[in-house]
């Protein structure tokens, strides 16, 4: 029994081994890496100077056309993301602030994404190969249920992330494969598509009354002079319970309801995202309306 | 609780220790302790069906024991067709009540009676197909002599409800496993270090291999309609191996949990793939089972005995069967079908028994035409399990016809935001070192075993599936 025991502690001890030596190797690659998407990009970057920034989901990443801000002589970046929620948004502009960003308005997609403060794991995975190197990003992710498995067991985030930051996505990333997301500086375009569904139903959808990440990204912004700007992005005409928007304007009076700018269907990829006529339509609107452009 | 969840993985060692340190005195303390391990285990899932279990077990333990106990043959066949009756009485509440009663209201509907099915709200309990056989088993082998009862009913219910093998076999027999439980086991340090590399293995299976698989082929067969033949093709052939990982995988860590108690029990697959037609596919597959139908169904139906038609009804009802047990749903009973479809020449051509020495290959023509074989058998199940994988029949047929009618064979992006071609090289590694290892039990054991063990370790941790996890498919049956 005690060579059992020890033949069990030996594997124990193995597998140890072998996760924290994977586990500084996937660290190791990601640290190198710049060009898979916009974390990894701003995490491996410094001092950049831009006159807009944009943040937020697909409602940002898919509307904002950063070229039409470019053409009127603004640098820009839409560092909007699929998926992402206001957590990571906050933590993105943290990290731009960590590295020495100089941005003069930071324009914030702040509508649906008002209904939660956690996170989008499927985003904020993207964060956490840096959980050890970024002081900004350990504290952003402290408060979290997981955190402590995430920080101290060797290896624990690229499995339970394994979709994400797995070993997929780490080869990617040694042989320096591109992504379409770092595109049209940030922007990404949608088609029309021919059966989209130009419905939606956000009627159970409340915004809260404190968002703690979009206060901290407003906190960002003041504390660092920037202009903040935050507007909320059409929907198609077809959505039940589109009174949301009225509620958000209710509860958050600064942001700019641009919900009815574009609402023929014509314009819609599907119901809460724009296609790039669309897109460019209500780019020239906020261009319009917040630069005089 | 999982064989690979986190519960599990704390459950065990302390069962381990327990059973070794603290309950190690007799066979009865042993048995004792495995039995409250048992149960415990089972609860985890759902508490209320542990008075199934244990009724299920009484019924088999009490009427074992009368049907040896009768005078008469009147009695024995009455307390022998009562346990038969209960048993399959209760899998067919569970399990086939709602598709029967759907079935027949559609039967009545389609010659013009207008009927709506009364449905049971009841769920499956787990593990209802394995712990009811292996009571018929037992209950069977005593009516025909071929054991006697147990009449401790403490080791009897640990031949019943003992974990490793509870809710997804293997299906043990009387005669195979209550010999070992009547017994104080001795810990030997060779059948555990074993045990540990099978259940290694058998987690490189399931969540290397399976679960991987299972985001590929899901991705492919829920949205068939959009694919290319290229596309429905590999689907097919991963969900081959989502299925065999999980499965075999499943039966692989029950093995090794089993020996670290010192307990054997039946294997349960023999590289199936490597089969060269399809009765020896069979009998690589789902071993238990194959021959619990075989010793149970086949052989008291006349078996390969009496007149052609006779072999070829037996083979159809033993493959019908086998494919309901697997599920309510008339694809898996089209399933059967197929393969006994597929059995059918052998059967008429007296090649079933064919192939029963291992196969050896050398540098010559005759090896092109074993690895030939294989490939036809093993194209042979794939389409079969088209059918097993598919939600209806249609779907499967027009899965089917998509791959002849649409010849395309580019790769596709799938909606698990991976091509569909990805996962062919692991695939191909699986196989070389499955068939690397064909001789043994598992690859891990042998020399070398602690390089095979890190890297298997590598394997599970660096390309296994976590973050859409996957339940091991045979708990729904």
């Amino acid at each position: 029994m005690k060579k059992f025991i020890l033949f069990t502690l030996k594997m124990l001890a193995l597998t140890i081994v072998i996760a924290v030596v994977l586990d500084f190797l996937y660290t190791a690659v990601y640290l190198q890496s710049s060009n898979r998407g916009k974390i990894d990009h701003i995490y491996n970057s410094k001092n950049r100077n831009f006159d807009v920034v944009i943040l937020g989901s697909s409602r940002a990443n898919n509307h904002f056309v950063s070229q039409m801000f470019e053409d009127k002589g603004l640098k820009t970046f839409n560092y909007g993301m699929s998926g992402g929620h206001l957590f990571e948004a906050s933590l993105l502009l943290k990290l731009m602030m960590e590295r020495h960003y100089k941005i003069a308005t930071v324009i914030l997609e702040a509508d649906l994404n008002l209904s939660n403060d956690h996170q989008a794991e499927g985003i904020s995975a993207k964060f956490l190969p840096y959980l050890h190197q970024s002081e900004t990003i350990k504290r952003h992710f402290e408060q979290e249920d997981d955190f402590k498995e995430l920080y101290y067991i060797p290896f624990y985030r690229y499995i339970k992330f394994d979709a994400r930051i797995g070993f997929r996505e780490m080869f990617f990333s040694v042989i320096h494969k591109k992504t379409t997301h770092l595109n049209n500086l940030g922007y990404y375009p949608l088609g029309k598509k021919p059966n989209a569904n130009l419905k939606n139903n956000i009627v159970n959808l409340k915004p809260l009354q404190h968002n703690r990440y979009y206060e901290e990204i407003k906190q960002i912004c003041k504390a660092n002079k920037i202009n903040f700007i935050a507007v909320m992005t059409p929907m198609c005409e077809n959505t039940e319970g589109i009174n949301y928007f009225d509620k958000v304007q209710k509860l958050y009076p600064e942001i700019h309801n641009y919900e009815n700018v574009v609402v023929e269907d014509k314009y819609f990829s599907s119901c809460g995202h724009l296609n790039n006529t669309g897109a460019r339509l209500f780019t020239a609107q906020i261009l319009k309306d917040f630069f005089n452009k | 609780m999982f064989f690979n969840s986190l519960a599990f993985a704390v459950f065990l060692p302390i069962v381990f220790f327990l059973y070794w340190f603290v309950f190690n005195k007799t066979k009865n303390t042993q048995n004792a302790l495995l039995i409250i391990a048992s149960y415990y285990f089972y609860s985890c899932w759902d508490w209320r069906f542990l008075f199934l279990l244990v009724f299920s077990t009484f019924l088999d333990y009490y009427t074992g024991i009368r049907i040896e106990k009768s005078s008469t043959e009147k009695g024995r066949k009455f307390w022998f067709w009562l346990s038969v009756g209960v048993n399959l009485g209760f899998l067919g509440i569970f399990k086939y009540y709602n598709f029967f009663s759907t079935s027949f209201a559609q039967m009545l509907t389609a010659v013009g009676v207008k009927a709506s099915p009364i449905l049971l709200d009841v769920i499956l309990p787990v593990g209802i197909s394995f712990y009811t056989f292996h009571g018929l088993s037992y209950v069977i082998d005593i009516y025909y002599k071929r054991i006697k009862a147990e009449y401790n009913f403490v080791d009897y219910s640990l031949f019943v409800s003992y974990f490793p093998l509870l809710v997804a076999g293997p299906i043990e027999r009387a005669t195979h496993l209550l010999p070992e439980i009547k017994v104080k086991r001795e810990f030997d340090l060779e059948k555990a270090k074993e045990g540990v590399c099978q259940i290694i293995w058998g987690l490189v299976k399931k969540v290397v291999i399976a679960d991987t698989c299972a985001t590929y082929a899901n991705a492919i067969f829920d949205n068939y309609a959009t694919m290319n033949s290229w596309s429905l093709i590999l689907g097919a052939i991963y969900f081959a191996f989502q299925i065999y990982g999980d499965f075999s995988g499943y039966s692989d860590m029950a093995l090794g949990i089993s020996k670290l108690f010192g307990l054997d029990l039946l294997r349960n697959f023999n590289y199936p793939y490597f089969s060269r037609d399809i009765a020896e596919f069979w009998r690589r597959w789902h071993i238990s089972l194959t021959t619990w139908f075989r010793d149970y169904l086949y052989i008291p139906l006349g078996g390969s005995k009496g007149s052609k038609a006779m072999q070829i009804r037996n083979v159809f009802i033993i493959f019908l069967v086998s494919g309901f047990w697997h599920g309510a749903n008339w694809t898996y009973v089209t399933w059967g079908f197929i393969n006994a479809l597929y059995f059918l020449p052998l059967l008429l051509l007296s090649r079933n028994r064919n192939n029963l020495e291992a196969e050896t290959l050398k540098w010559n023509f005759d090896s092109v035409g074993i690895i030939g074989r294989m490939l036809y058998t093993f194209s042979l199940t794939c389409i079969a399990w088209v059918f097993f994988r598919a939600k209806t029949i249609s779907d499967a047929f027009l899965y089917l016809k998509r791959i002849v009618v649409n010849r395309e064979f580019s790769s596709q992006y799938l909606l698990n935001e991976r091509y569909n071609y990805e996962l062919l090289l692991m695939v191909g590694v699986f196989v070389l070192v499955e068939w690397n290892n064909r001789t043994k039990e598992e690859p891990i054991s042998g020399k070398y075993n602690t390089v095979k063990m890190a890297l298997a370790i590598v394997a599970i941790l660096a390309f296994g599936t976590y973050s859409d996890y996957k339940e091991f498919i045979y708990f729904q049956f």
